[in-house]
């Protein structure tokens, strides 16, 4: 299990361990359509994809990205102090690209009896390209 | 394109029974390898009272309610054209197997926007407040739906 992390360690400016995911493969697409329920043929089906505009075919569900940058924060912090987790999906991920999921504290609070961290994370490909971009705000010890 | 006099329309709850199975293939699904979500013991260790549902497991009665389909075609959204912009997760108490989970739809904002090429797009943000069985507050989610016209 990850060390713990404590309000009094953390700095504005810390990073936060970056977590890489992929290459992204076809059947990850429809191991989460099935798992999610999101099943619009735009991440399994091809040709619909192209249909609708998406010349390389099928693009990830954002929510997968998401669920990746949830992967991430929670690696770092634990599920159970989480407190707010938001993004904008910011571009199309295609099959095969690999996904970097970083961010960075941007502030801290006391509210409610609670110390709270606000972080700003996004999610990258390859080339630097950002899907996901958002923050979230996590209680430390 | 959407029907911008729906705003504050409710939708029917979604009633959903969280079950560990589905949790474990939704963390599964992600390629998340943490021990909470696959392993009772890890659970204990951890400081739970049993296994937790990842940051966006509240996707999951979202999309196999088919609640989604049926707002989008009450609120005259072309499924083609519809994007999902953003997504918003507030976390209140935690969510374990066996909770029944009751969450509550609503539009809560509705507008036109224009892009900076010229181009207008709908924006549409669905709010869902869950509590569960005890009738506790577990979280809260808000999605904003982007229809290109």
């Amino acid at each position: 299990m990850a060390k713990e992390i404590r309000f009094d360690d953390v700095k504005v400016g810390d990073a936060m361990p970056e977590l890489v995911k992929g290459p992204l493969q076809r059947l990850q697409l429809v191991k989460y359509a099935g798992a999610s329920g999101d099943f619009n043929p735009l991440h399994t089906d091809d040709e619909f994809a192209k249909q609708v505009g998406m010349k390389d075919g099928v693009i990830a569900h954002g929510m997968l990205v998401m669920g990746f940058v949830g992967q991430a924060v929670t690696a770092w912090i634990p599920k159970k102090q989480l407190r707010k987790l938001g993004v904008r999906f910011a571009g199309m991920t295609k099959l095969g690209s690999t996904i970097t999921v970083s961010g960075q504290v941007t502030g801290k609070r006391e509210e409610g009896g609670e110390k709270i961290i606000t972080c700003s994370v996004k999610a990258a490909d390859e080339t630097g390209d950002v899907k996901v971009s958002g923050s979230f705000e996590a209680a430390l010890p | 394109m959407a029907d911008l006099t729906k705003v504050g329309t409710e939708y029917p709850p979604i009633v959903w029974e969280v079950e560990r199975g589905k949790i474990h293939e939704l963390a599964l699904a992600i390629g998340d390898p943490d021990p909470v979500y696959h392993d009772r013991e890890a659970v204990v260790k951890a400081g739970y009272k049993d296994t937790p549902v990842p940051p966006t497991f509240l996707t999951v009665p979202m999309m196999w309610s088919d609640r989604m389909p049926v707002m989008i075609n009450d609120l005259k959204i072309n499924f083609f054209m519809v994007l999902h912009g953003e997504e918003e997760y507030e976390y209140y108490k935690e969510i374990y197997p066996g909770d029944v989970i009751t969450g509550k739809p609503k539009v809560v904002k509705m507008e036109e926007k224009t892009s900076k090429s010229g181009s207008k797009m709908d924006m549409v943000t669905v709010e869902v407040v869950y509590v569960n069985q005890n009738n506790e507050k577990v979280a809260r989610s808000r999605s904003l739906l982007v229809e290109r016209k």
